[in-house]
This record gives C-alpha cells, structure tokens and sequence, in this order.
C-alpha cells in the first residue's frame, strides 16, 4: 500500500519535470541561445571587458562572481566541518600508531631541494591565474600539498613554523575575507555588491581586483588544506 | 569529434571508476580514484580546459588521495 | 637548414623511442614481477627513463623556445622525484619487515 503510494507520487512528481525537460532546446545544439548570444558574448568581450587575459578568471570572478563567493565560503565552511566532527567529538586517532620509521635521508635531502620550487610554482600558478590557465584555488591547493609534504617529511612541527597560531585563522578565512573586502570594495566604487569599475580609466583596477582576490583564495585555501590535514594527522 | 584517443580516455575512465567503487579494500580504491582524477584531467586537457584539468590534478589526484589516505591510517583498510 | 631538421627530428624519434621502450618494459615489469620490490623498481625505471627521455625528445623537437625550457625543469623534477619515491616506496616496505622474493625451489643447487 506504501510502496504503491510512493510509485504514485514519484510518477505524479516526475511528469512535470519530464514535461520541462521535453520543452527544453535540444541539448549541444549550436542554435542555443546559450552558445549563440551569452558564450559569444564572454569570448568576445571579457579580456577587455572583465580584467583578465585568461577567460576563465573573468568567468568565476568577475562574471559568476557571486557564485565564486559562495564556493570559497564552502570551503571554509568544509574546515568548520572537519574541526567539528574531529575535535569536538574527540573522533581523532583512537587506533594504536603505527610503528614510526626515520625518514629516510634522501627523500629529506630532496623535499628540502624541491620546496621552494613547488613555492615558486604555487606562487606563480597564483598570481599568473588572471593570464594563464591556473588560479587562486590551483596555486592554492598546490601550497596545501607543500605543507602536507613538509609536514611527512620534516616534521609537524617544522610544518607548523609554516603556519602559525596568531595569523592562523586569518590565513583561514583568507579567501571569504578577500571576497568580501573586495566586493564591498565594488558596493563603493559601483554601487553593486561584487562590482567592477567599468570606466577605461579604472582598468588597472579591474586587474588588480582579481590578483586580489586570487591571492585570497590561494592563501585560504592552503591554510584551509593545511589545517585538515593537520586536525586529520594530530593524535 | 570522437578520436581513438577520446575513446580509450573514456573507456580508462569508466573502468576505473567501476573498479574504485567495487573494490573492497579502501586502499586500492583510493589508488584508483587518484587514477580515476588523473585520466579526467586528461580528459579536461584534451578538451581544451586547462583550468579544469588543473584542479582536478591538485585537488584530485593529490590532495584528495592525501587526505583519505590519512583518514585510512587512522580507521580500518578493508571496508566491513 | 633542412639538415638541422633531419637531425632534431632523428634525435627527437630515438629519444621518443627510448621512452616508449621503457614505459612498455616498465609496465610489463609491474605486470610480471614476482614480489614489491622488483614491481617498485620496474615503476621507478619507467617513470625515471620513460617520462623523462619523452620530454627531453619534446624539449628538443620544439627547440630553443621557451617552452622547452619549462620541459626540461619538468624532466628535472621527474627525474628528482621519481627515483625518490621508489626509494621511499622500498624503503618503508623494507623496514615494515616485507621479506625480498626468493627463487623457490632452488635451495640446493645454483641459481
């Protein structure tokens, strides 16, 4: 009787949505005014129009800017997350550690060679996002898998020299804390939350805005990474 | 559209992505998955998104496996 | 100047070649070999040799342009960390107390 109910509302609920999708242009087709008008229009206009050589950063940051506010908020978010399952519930490491093994000289020698390389990398990816392909959340991500790294082969604790407790939680919620200060930023200049000057003589500003925010995401999303990592590995 | 290289990439995928979720032992599964990240950030490269493919490598294929990787050293290998 | 072509292009194919060479023989090793430490040492090789012969070819089939400049640190970081991680790899498998392969069954006479 249950089951026949729920068959009866799923059919009831999956009609209209049947019907919508049947009424919708046919999908990849050239003639969609999605590919016509809106992407014609991006590609045309956004490396001078939104501050950016790489169209892709004009896309998440200027044009979805909104929505790229709301993903760097999950992300911190995610860290919210992660510190209220582990620490307060006390769910971190109730199994007997494995046996520790010396880390071996060489690969030391070689992530002590390599760091500051996969720096210079992470710092490049960051700040060359609004040129080439990379970004704030790449850069980011790849400054995270240094200090994992620094933190398996030298040590927590050289690890958390990289990451210190008072700029702690500012490094944290670096990226929704950019956003915002850039975005009010827009509220002042424009009048609009999120927006860009659009005057010829504000273009410098334009940029600038962006390798703002992009250095927001990378730093936020590595301290974010980082600390995961970090409350994930802590016994 | 569709080249001989596409489709391996593809058919790479959806094995991979069949054996990560079959498999029983989380470790292997874990391997697949970071497998599964790189041949989509393949995928993404050919397609023409570099953006993409970069952060499916990072995040994919590195930091993600880190992160289970870590969360298995602290809880059971094999799945019950 | 067609000379210089035929030379990169002869050098970039030997190059290539050596590459794919030793990704089929390092695959055929991960295939094959009897215990970790040979299949460890069959991956280091095919990806130390095989990644890194493949981008010196790129490297010198695009010539003295910049990009073959980000190749080669590519090559330079592949052949850094890929023989590092097969080292870690063996090493941590080793003092967990993994026992090396033996030929079985040739107690008695040689090998």
């Amino acid at each position: 009787m249950k089951k026949a109910l729920v068959i009866v509302l799923l059919i009831v609920a999956a009609v209209p949505l049947v019907a919508a999708v049947a009424g919708l242009p046919p999908h990849g087709s050239p003639s969609n005014p999605t590919y016509t008008h809106v992407s014609a229009y991006y590609l045309e206009h956004g490396a001078e129009e939104a501050g950016a050589e790489n169209i892709v950063t004009d896309m998440i940051l200027n044009y979805r800017g909104f929505d790229t506010n709301g993903e760097v908020t999950v992300i911190f978010t995610s860290l919210a997350a992660v510190f209220g399952v582990l620490l307060l519930t006390g769910a971190v490491a109730r199994k007997p550690a494995a046996p520790e093994i010396p880390v071996s000289m060489v690969v030391r020698f070689i992530a002590r060679l390599l760091a500051p390389f996969i720096a210079i990398f992470a710092v490049y990816v960051i700040l060359n996002g609004h040129i080439s392909p990379g970004g704030g959340f790449q850069g980011g991500t790849v400054l995270g898998a240094l200090y994992i790294t620094v933190s398996i082969v030298l040590g927590r604790d050289e690890a958390r020299r990289l990451l210190p407790r008072g700029p702690k939680p500012w490094l944290q919620a670096a990226g929704p804390l950019t956003f915002v200060g850039v975005g009010l930023l827009g509220l002042v200049l424009t009048g609009y939350y999120l927006g860009f000057p659009t005057t010829p003589a504000l273009a410098w500003l334009r940029t600038a805005m962006i390798v703002v925010i992009e250095i927001g995401i990378g730093v936020g999303g590595a301290a974010v990474l980082a600390s995961v990592y970090e409350t994930m590995e802590a016994d | 559209m569709s080249s001989i290289f596409d489709l391996t990439l593809i058919a790479l995928l959806i094995a991979s992505a069949l054996l990560a979720v079959r498999s029983k032992d989380l470790l292997a599964a874990t391997i697949i998955f970071s497998t599964y990240s790189l041949v989509m950030c393949l995928v993404w490269m050919h397609r023409g998104s570099p953006d993409v493919a970069m952060t499916e490598a990072a995040v994919g294929a590195g930091i993600t496996t880190i992160l289970f990787l870590v969360a298995i050293g602290k809880t059971t290998r094999l799945e019950r | 100047m067609s000379g210089i072509d035929a030379v990169i292009g002869a050098v970039t194919a030997v190059l290539a070649g050596v590459g794919a060479f030793f990704f089929l023989v390092g695959t055929l090793g991960i295939l094959r070999l009897p215990d970790f430490y040979c299949r460890t040492h069959a991956a280091t090789k095919c990806d130390t040799i095989g990644a890194g012969s493949i981008l010196l070819a790129l490297a010198i089939f695009n010539r003295l342009h910049p990009e073959s400049l980000k190749i080669i640190a590519l090559a330079a970081l592949v052949l850094l960390s890929s023989p590092t991680a097969g080292h870690a790899l063996a090493r941590a498998a080793f003092r967990t107390g993994l026992v090396p392969w033996q030929r079985t069954g040739a107690k008695g006479g040689g090998s």
